[in-house]
């Protein structure tokens, strides 16, 4: 065999192995494609609870925790006490809660909201519009976004509470600087 | 003309009759004409990937995600933006993964580029290898060839069959 040739299978198998310990090394959870890094997508939506329009117009000042949720999604029950926990937490602070029923009927979105002691404001994407606007690819899905209007980080599949903190005192911390 | 000879030629009339009629039926169907907006999202969601599939196009997917982007698709064509803007749309949420026909200038590229590489070494390789003659059996020393005709020359004279020593 040629010597060139053999440095050319050596070169292929080389890069092959930097490729696939690359990916290895990436955090499935933690997708960097598409809108993390990039402004927050503003809208409008139906409150789930009926008392009007939620407007978020991103840059305004707090931290902004959105989740993607549905009321037929297991992970996202699984998920939910610690939504629930890490919210007591920062209530009435610079962090702002909203929670987005995806693909779901807004009556069966209240009925989980209401049986799941979900307190922060929820809201209906009911052509999925604004999930589509963040890169969702399935439920739950939770987005960071910091007061510069500026998606910082994303989570796919059930948080747990230290990812959630961690992001929001990652945002907090980038604030006081 | 007799009766056969006109039965024969009206049967080759109606062939060649109908042979005009299906080339001018196929070139018809197969004529440049403006394209409706179905057909136009038909064609755009057919290369987007449905974002909850194992590589299904928006298309083919009977998702209810892949339903609310073909409804988007609809909108957008409704609209009146260009197919680039439509499917930026897309990539600006799920980056060049959502096209499924992977864009030439992006690290992408590498999807199109690697099969043509190896095409190439490939063909650079069986090139070489044609034109390059088989190595030919070294000479044997001509002291092994005189020693090799002298051995068969006493086995033919004592008419034994050949055998191989080790």
């Amino acid at each position: 065999m040629p010597r060139w040739l053999r440095l050319v299978i050596v070169a292929g198998i080389a890069a092959l192995v930097v490729v696939l310990a690359l990916s290895f090394r990436r955090d499935p959870r933690d997708l960097r494609t598409g809108t993390v890094g990039k402004p927050a997508a503003a809208f409008a939506l139906q409150r789930l609870d009926g008392s009007g329009e939620l407007k978020l117009e991103p840059g305004g000042s707090k931290i902004v925790v959105l989740n993607f949720f549905a009321s037929w999604c297991i992970p996202c029950k699984q998920e939910n006490p610690t939504l629930v926990r890490v919210y007591e937490r920062y209530r009435g602070s610079d962090v702002e809660f909203i929670g987005v029923l995806y693909q779901d009927s807004p009556d069966a979105g209240l009925k989980y909201v209401r049986d799941n002691g979900v307190t922060w404001p929820t809201v209906n994407d009911d052509q999925g519009r604004v999930a589509f606007s963040y890169g969702v690819f399935g439920i739950p899905e939770t987005y960071f976004i910091g007061p510069d209007g500026v998606i910082a980080g994303r989570h796919i599949g059930p948080i747990d509470e230290t990812t959630l903190v961690n992001g929001i005192e990652a945002l907090r911390a980038k604030v006081r600087k | 003309m007799t009766a056969r000879e006109n039965a024969v030629l009206r049967a080759r009339a109606m062939i060649v009759i109908g042979l005009v009629a299906i080339v001018v039926a196929v070139a018809w169907s197969a004529r440049p004409h403006a394209e409706t907006p179905a057909e136009r999202v038909d064609r755009i969601t057919s290369g987007l990937r449905c974002v909850v599939c194992q590589g299904l196009s928006v298309k083919d997917s009977p998702a209810e995600s892949a339903r609310q982007m073909r409804d988007l698709v609809v909108q957008r064509v409704a609209e009146g933006r260009s197919d680039r803007e439509i499917v930026d749309e897309f990539r600006a949420s799920y980056g060049d993964w959502v096209v499924l026909e992977p864009p030439l200038l992006s690290w992408s590229a590498l999807v199109w580029l690697v099969p043509v590489a190896a095409l190439l070494v490939g063909g650079a390789v069986a090139w070489r290898g044609m034109r390059t003659p088989p190595p030919q059996p070294p000479e044997a020393p001509p002291a092994d060839v005189a020693a090799l005709r002298e051995r068969v020359a006493r086995e033919e004279a004592l008419d034994l069959p050949s055998t191989e020593t080790p």
